[in-house]
């Protein structure tokens, strides 16, 4: 093998943060751009923010730093003791975030030390000993150059781009400020032992001896605080995925010669035949082989009746096997499963979303360059007066001080952060508060069914008896031949019989059954009191018992069905003498809710993965017209992107793994605290007590939040706005540049706290 | 010199815009480029140069841009 040839068999991988990147597209580039290399491989993930490269030898990776580099964002090599187990692939979820806040926070609190001592020598002048402002200097050095260093490079980044943010402001600011002072220090009287400030509002003409090191420290330490607040609260990424990767079974008992084997999933193949046992998660989705169950798929397809499977039947890995022992053919494994799809279409529609632009960039994208030209007009018209350039260059740069408005960097986190507080008191958990600067205001709610207006699970909703007969006897009898019953629907009759009992005179429980049997999905049968009790489905009792359905029962049984419900036969004695009807039952408080919400001006929209029929049912209960039934997982998400397609600015409400595309994809997701992981982590807001009442307050809440950041924002620049034109002739002083900067904050942070008095509708 | 507009999918913020337009400028004889941005949708860009481009040269200079299909 040649030297050359060895170099290039030599891939090595190194795995490089990202940073700058404001989209998945930004990421598509970067990957682009990095494959363009000779031999280098790379993947680059935009949640993440990292960059996973394989490289050869004849690449180093400083060549991969300059490449992104080049491309307009910044790329670094991982920490030293990560560098090894990150690299070698098999690296868990980030947790750099926990990091970044860490080295802001301290950051900020060197930065605030240090500051204090500047301001409160610049604004309390019998403080100011001889030689003061030479110590403001060293102390306000490090905080102007490195405490706002952040912004510094977030500017230059822009700058190369030909863009304006915030960043851009805040560093021309903290540049002007301190820059002045330094010069006024060292080249003007500013320095001279003695010196103190003039305590006055206007300063005729201040020149150059006037110093701004508190403004420089104040700024910068105001914006540090907002980001960290920000940095607090920011939302974690890809915790929806792993939520969804821990809805798998983690192994499975695969039968090998005719013993069982544990294996880890991930070794399963396709045609490995495997044993779920009750209660266990089918390991991937596969056919069932033999044996027979009731399948809970509720946390995938969201639908609280049991699927029954017997051989043949196609299940569904991540489900829960509820009664029988299955031994299922495995078909589909590892990231071609059901669960791993809806996985990659969670992470689709969440790295799809576009990211709001920041309302502070956006405004700062107007106001820099409108402030730089102010400046630039108030230098030449002072030149042109021939006031002398000093005169006219302090001018100019008293516009720059005074324009950046430090409350600005308060504005939206403050409010985040009294918004996402007062929510947790309402039990409304903001999990991405940046949704909260969204500017759309939400037009459309789109309501799960199951789990979200309906409480999700089974429940007896009726019981008839036939004519003759006592309702008490049949809750007795078939409550306890079911009692035994491990079926979801057995279960509900015997939960639902015991309590109807107990709560009607003369009260008491269920008596015992014995000569318990069980025929899977199709009915029970006990011994209770002395009569044999037969309960099930109708088909199974005239077939396996010879006992017709009289007809009063059967009409019953067909109201219930057209209702979307469930109706179960009960016979003793020989003949059918009853129908309980099982239901997933709608939330006492979802009509309420819904009424609520419409009061609100939102269209609400029920979808829904279950049958028109009973989509209908529970939509005209709470008062629903536009229902979309007979939905797939990805039909909920395609339902979403349709209305917003059709201009419409959508909210969506759900609970379940299937409902966890369709939440990320919509523009603002709420998810029900008593729902699955996947879709609490998918969503913007988790309801705590999965009452749909506080659907309605969520949305109030965000939209009180939002008007809040603007006046923020407002206020914030209106201060330093109106401030400007005494700059531009010359006005500025100390006093003025430290008023503007107090008054606007606490006007902002006051204004932020009202949202504290938000008071929920009901 | 001559105008068209081609509409462009994947564009989603200043970010691809800048992008899209840089690599655009690139081409022989393009003088300007406009860029009617649709976050997640199909944007309309206009592109004015000397001669008509080829579709395939703009296809393969969105391609460089990044993640961004020429649609019509």
């Amino acid at each position: 093998m040649t030297a050359a040839a060895q170099q290039a068999v030599e891939q090595q991988a190194v795995e490089l943060s990202i940073g700058g990147m404001t989209c998945a597209s930004c990421a598509a580039r970067i990957e682009k751009k990095l494959n363009k290399l000779d031999g280098v491989t790379a993947t680059v993930n935009f949640a993440t923010e990292k960059a996973a490269v394989s490289f050869p030898g004849t690449v180093t990776s400083d060549d991969l730093i300059a490449v992104v580099e080049r491309t307009g964002y910044t790329a670094a090599l991982p920490a030293e003791s990560e560098a090894g187990t990150e690299a070698a692939g098999a690296s868990g979820p980030p947790e750099d975030s926990d990091g970044e806040t860490a080295a802001l926070r301290k950051r900020l609190l060197i930065s605030l030390l240090l500051a204090v001592p500047v301001v409160v020598l610049a604004m309390v002048s019998a403080l100011q000993f001889r030689n003061w402002q030479w110590l403001s200097l060293a102390l306000a050095a490090p905080v102007a150059v490195w405490g706002a260093w952040p912004f510094h490079r977030a500017a230059l980044v822009n700058a190369r781009h030909g863009a304006a943010t915030m960043d851009t402001l805040i560093s021309v600011g903290v540049t002007a400020s301190f820059a002045w002072s330094l010069y006024a220090l060292c080249f003007g009287t500013a320095g001279e032992t003695g010196m103190r400030m003039p305590f006055t509002l206007l300063a005729g003409h201040a020149g150059a001896s006037a110093i701004y090191l508190d403004a420089a420290a104040g700024v910068t330490v105001l914006i540090l605080l907002g980001r960290y607040f920000e940095a607090r609260a920011k939302r974690r990424s890809g915790a929806a995925l792993r939520a969804l990767a821990a809805l798998g079974a983690k192994d499975a008992a695969v039968l090998r010669d005719g013993r069982e084997v544990r294996v880890p999933v991930c070794r399963l193949v396709a045609g490995d035949l495997f044993v779920v046992r009750p209660g266990e998660k089918i390991a991937v989705d596969g056919v069932v082989e033999s044996g027979a169950s009731a399948v809970d798929a509720s946390m995938l397809t969201g639908e609280p009746v049991p699927i029954e499977v017997t051989a043949g039947d196609a299940v569904t890995g991540g489900c829960v096997n509820a009664s029988g022992r299955l031994v299922v053919r495995a078909v589909r494994v590892g990231a071609d499963t059901e669960l791993a799809r809806i996985t990659r279409l969670v992470e689709d529609a969440q790295h799809g979303k576009a990211p709001v632009q920041r309302l502070a960039d956006r405004v700062s994208a107007v106001f820099v360059p409108v402030v730089i030209v102010i400046a630039s007009a108030t230098l030449t018209a002072w030149l042109a007066s021939g006031r002398g350039p000093a005169a006219a260059f302090t001018a100019a740069v008293a516009v720059l001080i005074i324009a950046c408005p430090c409350a600005m960097g308060l504005a939206t986190p403050t409010a985040i952060l009294v918004g996402t507080g007062r929510g947790a008191q309402l039990g409304i958990l903001i999990k991405g508060p940046e949704v909260l600067e969204s500017t759309r205001a939400v037009d459309t709610i789109v309501l799960d069914k199951t789990g979200t207006i309906t409480t999700g699970t089974m429940a007896l909703a009726g019981a008839a008896a036939a004519p003759g007969e006592e309702d008490r006897e049949l809750l007795r009898l078939a409550g306890a031949a079911e009692d035994g019953s491990a079926h979801p629907i057995g279960a509900a009759i015997a939960a639902g019989a015991r309590q109807r009992l107990a709560a009607e005179p003369p009260g008491g429980g269920l008596p015992l059954a014995g000569n318990f049997a069980s025929y899977h999905g199709r009915g029970v049968t006990a011994v209770v009191d002395g009569h044999a009790v037969a309960v099930g489905r109708a088909g199974w009792l005239a077939d396996q018992w010879a006992q017709p359905v009289p007809r009063p029962l059967a009409d019953r049984a067909a109201r219930a069905e057209t209702a979307g419900q469930t109706a179960v036969f009960a016979a003793w004695d020989g003949a059918v003498r009853g129908v309980l009807i099982v239901a997933d039952t709608v939330k006492p408080t979802s009509a309420e809710a819904v009424a609520a919400l419409r009061g609100m001006g939102l269209r609400p929209v029920l979808l829904t993965g279950d049958s028109e029929r009973a989509a209908r049912a529970v939509a005209a209960e709470v008062g629903i017209e536009e229902v979309m039934a007979s939905v797939l997982p990805e039909g909920k998400a395609a339902a979403v992107r349709e209305l917003q397609a059709a201009g419409r600015v959508v909210a969506m409400a759900g609970d379940g793994v299937n409902d966890a595309v369709a939440l990320a994809q919509a523009d603002l997701g709420l998810a029900m605290g008593t729902g699955t992981d996947a879709a609490i982590e998918a969503s913007d807001l988790t309801l705590v007590h999965g009452d749909l009442r506080a659907v309605a307050d969520a949305i109030s809440l965000s939209r009180r939040t939002l008007a809040t950041i603007k006046g923020n924002l407002f206020w914030a620049f209106a201060y330093n706005a109106a401030a400007i034109p005494l700059a531009a002739h010359g006005f500025l002083s100390p006093l003025l540049a430290g008023a503007a900067m107090a008054f606007s904050s606490v006007f902002v942070v006051t204004n932020s706290l009202r949202l504290r008095r938000f008071k929920p509708a009901r | 010199m001559t105008t068209a507009t081609y509409q462009v999918t994947g564009m989603t913020c200043e970010h691809c815009v800048r992008a899209v337009a840089g690599e655009l400028k690139t081409l022989d004889g393009v003088s300007d480029v406009r860029v009617d941005l649709n976050p997640g949708g199909e944007s309309a860009v206009t592109v004015s140069s000397a001669a008509p481009l080829t579709a395939g040269a703009v296809a393969a200079a969105l391609d460089e841009a990044g993640d961004y299909r020429l649609v019509g």
